[in-house]
């Protein structure tokens, strides 16, 4: 395509009366055609370009107005390269008006907006060949089946994959449920109906129902998986909805609660499945005799370090709605004893109702043990109670029967403690692996995949082994593109829950199969077509972007040389960052593309002028960085933005670049570090404070002082803090003086 | 372990506590928001939140052994504060009404005078033994005196009405002692906590702070029901200055023969009404009407914060209010001449008797049972404000 520029300049909003425009237009000479509208946004404006396209075929279109983050709709020309310049927030509303470095800011802006046009190309939408819609569902419990319900719904084919004989998962094994519809508490327990969902999902046309079935490899990518199921039957899969549930905590580790001492201490699953059996009646294991006096001991392990880190979230409820199975006798009592009844959202009425009810008793207690009290009871021994004559003495309460709350936990746990073990074996030394890979069992696989970086998916840090997702800004999301975890796999979650989470779920998954079918990336970057394009002849084999990539995307063959797998992509360019040989590149954004607009900043002669190039992350520095000029604070005007898809794309180079042409400071704004915070792109800026310690180097070798270049982490709120930071930054860097290369 | 001591939950106890006006009380999930808006909880004990989680569990022993339970003045402030609308201020008074119950000496009649079951036999006991013992049911017949209408003439003073007052005092007072007596040994019981100085040391501190009405005034959320229950409480102590004094008018003419002088009347009711004692009486009953109408009024208006009461409550109310309402229409159509007046007098006698008999049986023992838990309180020194 040869490119036919043309600069629109606009002067509304403030910009005109904050810089020379008609100055502006010099640095839009470089390119011949400029054009400068009062309001471009307006249908006049974009008429105009619209025009302009039509009748002098311009087709690289540089607009300098406002933030790209606005006016998105108005300025979206197909078959038009569009460079958005930001003279408006990172100039108009951040500058002292009128002054020549305010003119001179905008001036470089323009300039590197020119720049960065000349060396892009118009993106071509990578749409892979013989992609596939269906949507593999891997489990066939209540959020399972929810799931494949809403995607089958939606007229999608679904593959729904099942290890046990029948669908249903846990609610197959519940005497009654808490009602999921529009009434929550009225009445308090009700038939579960779970064969109602069953026959809906065997009898669907739409899907395909794979029982006593697990998955034994899931290789590829979005839209285009091979599944290979346990009967070795390959499957063509789309996207995939993981729904695998949790497992009950194993009781036997609680033994202090008198688990596997005392017959009549059992886990609030076996009530279930004693009232099951007996059609309601809770009769005790040891002598069948019904139960009159029975004790509920909520968090069972659970929020004890030793136990489960978490709250299940749904044991209270749990445990209240099992007070309405023992209050079905009228002489029989229930005793709830807690640390703090959690009953979230609309759980809190069921909690009114379950509690107005006076043979429910509650109290809070710290439960100390479980005692042999004769006949088949027990005394649940307690401290911290209201009970007794002074406070907090120990006290004790006779039950027939011990229900212990025990919680959740999620089939993902089990693989990610195996894969953190052999990472610490691995730390250990070769000998410390092999050991480790002999003498552990190997985990319960739910997806087998068959990624360079793992089989499964990676949970977060601190998640305690649910897949769940950087939940701040996206529900569904998991670090496996394509792959969406839903109901307590996910997070502990109740069945209404569960339901509502499949359903997102599902839907998730329709939209990574539409948005691979028109070469699109997911989120967050769900309109961009451009893509990784290494340039793989010069590829060492060095496996860093492998490695780096925090989405698993890029797998290699035999020799290291690295496979990208364009769907699993999300475009970070975390793997352009990571690559020693700047092999990598998308058509708008490169190592090449970066360091010439840094190069392109204008740097005077004048030693009292200082320039501080500022590479800002998209996700959270930008958007602070135009809140901050909307609330109008304001920023050192030595200062050139340029941004980064995610600091994780930082290459040395540039810094090099920047300072040996006389930069005199650099400032990296990053997001924060660590998963608690959970970044779009997961690990970018700490990705990049890594690379950055060896920054040292390069100054040392340019004879700079260290201080000159530094990184900070910002997050998006934070906007009211930014401007200072940057400014007392620009202060310091003028304390060094200026850069010695300014006038080489 | 085998010190705990071991906790048994009374389902019963529970139900009869809802059943008696705490319907609210397994609203309660222990936020301790009440003890921290009460104004009489103590330091390191979360009361009312402590008796709400021991009603809960049916804690009788632990609770009516509690002086803190007579402490509350049923302000409401916890009740108007509640999330949750257990309404502690109810319950404390529904757990009151079995601490009546258990140290009854006759725990039958407590039934009757809080149970509405029995509201028939309340008034239906009186009604008969007054009108058994009246000379005139034909009140046509009654005699006039100094040619005026006479309600001693209707009902004679002796023996009818002073000596079935005297017998029921009588018994009231006992049934008191022995109900104060067993509260005081329970409390003493259960406290194990060591008092100083002499039980009767600590009654008149309690007693001062019931004359000045203190602790109303720690209330927030019903500040009026300090001014309406003191109205009332000072026109029960006018109306009983004038009992007293009219027994000596009678008696002391009779048996001393002591004369009238000045304005002072000696002799057989009725009273002119520019005599003293009749202008004390006169005046206690318009504070009567006055702190009666503000109570009545202030739990109407209040209902929503702090509650509407329960038959124990009311029950109190309506005998309290017959005994104002006849007394005052009885004396008005007296001065009219109406021989109605017989029968309304017939009526304020049914109703002070009632008063009189369920005193320490009805929810006006808490005049006897909260000053002993207040004298208790400061006893043990729970309570030394």
């Amino acid at each position: 395509m040869e490119k036919k520029y043309c600069v629109y300049i606009c002067k509304g909003c403030g910009i005109k009366e904050a810089m020379d425009v008609d100055k502006l237009s010099g640095a839009a000479k470089k390119v011949q055609n400029f054009k400068i509208h009062d309001v471009l946004c307006s249908p006049e404006g974009v008429q105009l370009i619209k025009d302009d396209m039509a009748k002098d075929g311009i087709n690289t279109i540089i607009i300098a107005a406002c933030s790209p983050r606005v006016k998105a709709a108005e300025f979206t020309f197909p078959g038009a390269l569009v460079e958005r310049v930001n003279i408006r927030e990172f100039v108009a509303w951040t500058m002292e008006p009128n002054t020549d470095e305010t003119n001179d800011a905008a001036y470089d802006y323009l300039t590197m907006g020119i720049v960065k046009s000349q060396k892009s190309d118009l993106a071509e939408p990578n749409i892979l060949p013989d992609l596939t819609s269906t949507i593999l569902v891997v489990g066939g419990g209540i959020a399972g089946m929810t799931a494949a319900l809403s995607a089958a719904g939606a007229g999608q084919k679904v593959v729904l994959v099942e290890k046990d004989a029948q669908l249903g998962g846990f609610v197959n094994k519940l005497y009654k449920k808490i009602p999921t519809g529009s009434y929550i508490n009225k009445p308090l327990i009700v038939d579960t109906d779970i064969s109602k969902t069953v026959s809906e999902v065997e009898s669907n046309p739409n899907i395909k129902v794979y029982k006593s079935t697990t998955v034994s490899k899931t290789d590829g990518q979005p839209g285009l998986y091979d599944v290979t199921l346990s009967n070795n039957e390959t499957v063509k899969i789309g996207a995939i909805v993981m729904a695998s549930g949790w497992k009950p905590y194993d009781a036997n580790k609680l033994d202090y609660l008198g688990y596997g001492k005392m017959k009549n201490v059992v886990t609030n699953f076996e009530l279930e499945e004693i009232a099951k059996k007996n059609n309601g009646k809770l009769l005790r294991p040891s002598d069948g005799k019904p139960a009159l006096k029975v004790a509920f001991i909520q968090c069972a392990g659970q929020r004890d370090p030793n136990h489960l880190a978490y709250c299940s979230s749904m044991c209270c409820a749990t445990s209240l709605k099992q007070s309405q199975y023992v209050r079905q006798n009228e002489d029989a009592l229930a005793m709830i004893f807690y640390k703090d009844i959690r009953t979230p959202g609309r759980t809190e009425l069921y909690y009114k109702e379950a509690q107005n009810n006076p043979g429910v008793m509650l109290t809070k207690a710290d439960v100390t043990g479980v005692s042999d009290a004769g006949n088949g009871n027990m005394f649940v021994e307690m401290e911290n109670t209201l009970f007794g004559t002074t406070t907090g003495e120990k006290v004790k309460i006779e039950a027939d029967l011990v229900v212990l709350a025990t919680g959740m936990v999620p089939t993902s746990r089990a693989p990610q403690e195996y894969a953190d073990g052999l990472t610490a074996a691995a730390g250990l030394g070769d000998e410390a692996k092999k050991n480790y890979l002999e003498q552990t069992p190997k985990p319960d696989y739910i997806l087998n995949l068959g990624y360079r970086q793992g089989p499964e998916i990676p949970t977060l840090e601190g998640a305690s082994g649910f897949a769940d997702s950087n939940f701040i800004c996206f529900q569904y999301e998991t670090r496996r593109t394509g792959i969406y975890a839903a109901g307590s796999v996910h997070q502990p979650m109740n069945m209404a829950e569960a339901q509502e989470d499949a359903a997102g779920a599902a839907f998730k998954a329709i939209q990574v199969i539409d948005h691979v079918s028109r070469g699109v990336a997911v989120h967050p970057r769900a309109w961009d077509t451009t893509y990784p394009d290494p340039l793989l002849i010069k590829c060492t084999a060095c496996k860093r972007c492998t490695e780096e990539c925090p989405f698993g995307a890029i797998d290699e063959d035999e020799k290291g040389i690295p496979n990208y797998n364009i769907n699993r992509c999300r475009r970070c360019g975390t793997c352009m960052g990571a690559c020693p040989e700047r092999i990598v590149s998308f058509k708008d954004y490169s190592v090449d593309i970066v360091g010439s607009m840094l190069k392109a900043i204008d740097v005077p002669d004048d030693e009292d002028i200082f320039r501080i190039a500022c590479l800002v992350c998209e996700n959270d520095s930008y958007p602070a960085l135009d809140t901050a000029a909307i609330v109008g604070k304001k920023i050192d005007p030595s200062v050139r933005f340029v941004s980064m898809r995610c600091l994780g794309g930082m290459n040395l180079v540039w810094v090099a670049d920047a300072l040996s042409k006389g930069i005199d400071g650099m400032l990296l704004l990053g997001c924060k570090f660590g998963e608690n915070y959970q970044c779009h792109f997961v690990k970018g800026s700490e990705l990049a404070n890594t690379r950055f310690s060896k920054v040292s180097e390069t100054l040392n070798r340019l004879q700079l002082e260290s201080g000159r270049v530094e990184l900070m982490q910002i997050a998006i709120n934070e906007y009211d803090k930014l401007p200072d930071m940057i400014n007392e930054f620009v202060e310091k860097v003028k304390e060094f003086g200026p850069n010695p290369f300014k006038s080489m | 372990m085998a010190d705990a001591t071991i906790i048994k939950p009374d389902l019963q106890f529970v139900k009869e506590i809802i059943k008696g006006g705490g319907e609210s009380l397994k609203k309660c999930y222990q936020c301790a928001t009440c003890s921290v808006v009460c104004n009489v909880t103590p330091e390191g004990n979360p009361f009312p939140r402590k008796e709400m989680v021991l009603a809960q569990w049916g804690q009788k022993d632990e609770l009516l052994a509690s002086p803190d339970i007579w402490l509350c003045h049923q302000c409401s402030d916890c009740t108007a504060y509640c999330p949750r609308g257990a309404k502690p201020g109810e319950v404390l008074n529904a757990v009151r009404k079995q601490s009546i119950k258990q140290v009854a000496l006759v725990p039958f009649l407590s039934k009757i005078a809080t149970d509405p079951k029995f509201i028939w036999l309340l008034f239906a006991i009186p009604m008969v033994l007054f009108y058994l013992i009246m000379p005139y049911r034909d009140v046509s017949m009654v005699p006039l005196l100094n040619g005026k209408m006479s309600y001693s003439n209707f009902m004679p003073v002796w023996p009818q009405v002073d000596a079935t007052f005297m017998l029921t005092a009588a018994f009231a007072a006992f049934s008191a002692l022995v109900g104060i007596k067993r509260l005081w040994a329970t409390m003493a019981a259960r406290s194990g906590a060591k008092g100083t100085g002499s039980p009767i040391g600590h009654v008149i501190p309690a007693v001062t702070t019931i004359l000045a009405h203190k602790k109303f005034a720690d209330c927030d959320v019903n500040r009026l029901r300090q001014w309406g229950h003191l109205l009332l409480f000072y026109s029960f102590a006018g109306l009983a200055v004038v009992t007293t004094v009219a027994i000596v008018y009678l008696y002391g003419w009779k048996f001393f023969g002591i004369q009238a002088f000045g304005s002072f009347n000696f002799g057989k009711s009725p009273y002119p009404n520019n005599d003293p004692m009749k202008i004390l009486a006169l005046v206690s009953s318009v504070a009567f009407a006055a702190g009666f109408i503000i109570l009545l009024v202030n739990r109407l208006v209040k209902a929503g914060k702090a509650g509407l009461g329960g038959y124990f409550d009311w029950v109190f109310l309506l005998i309290v209010g017959g005994v104002g309402a006849t007394g005052m229409l009885a004396w008005a159509l007296r001065l009219q001449e109406m021989t109605a007046g017989y029968w309304v007098y017939y009526f304020h006698l049914v109703f002070v008797w009632t008063l009189f008999m369920y005193a320490p049986y009805s929810k006006f023992a808490h005049l006897f049972y909260r000053t002993t838990a207040m004298a208790f309180a400061r006893y043990t020194g729970r309570d030394t404000k």
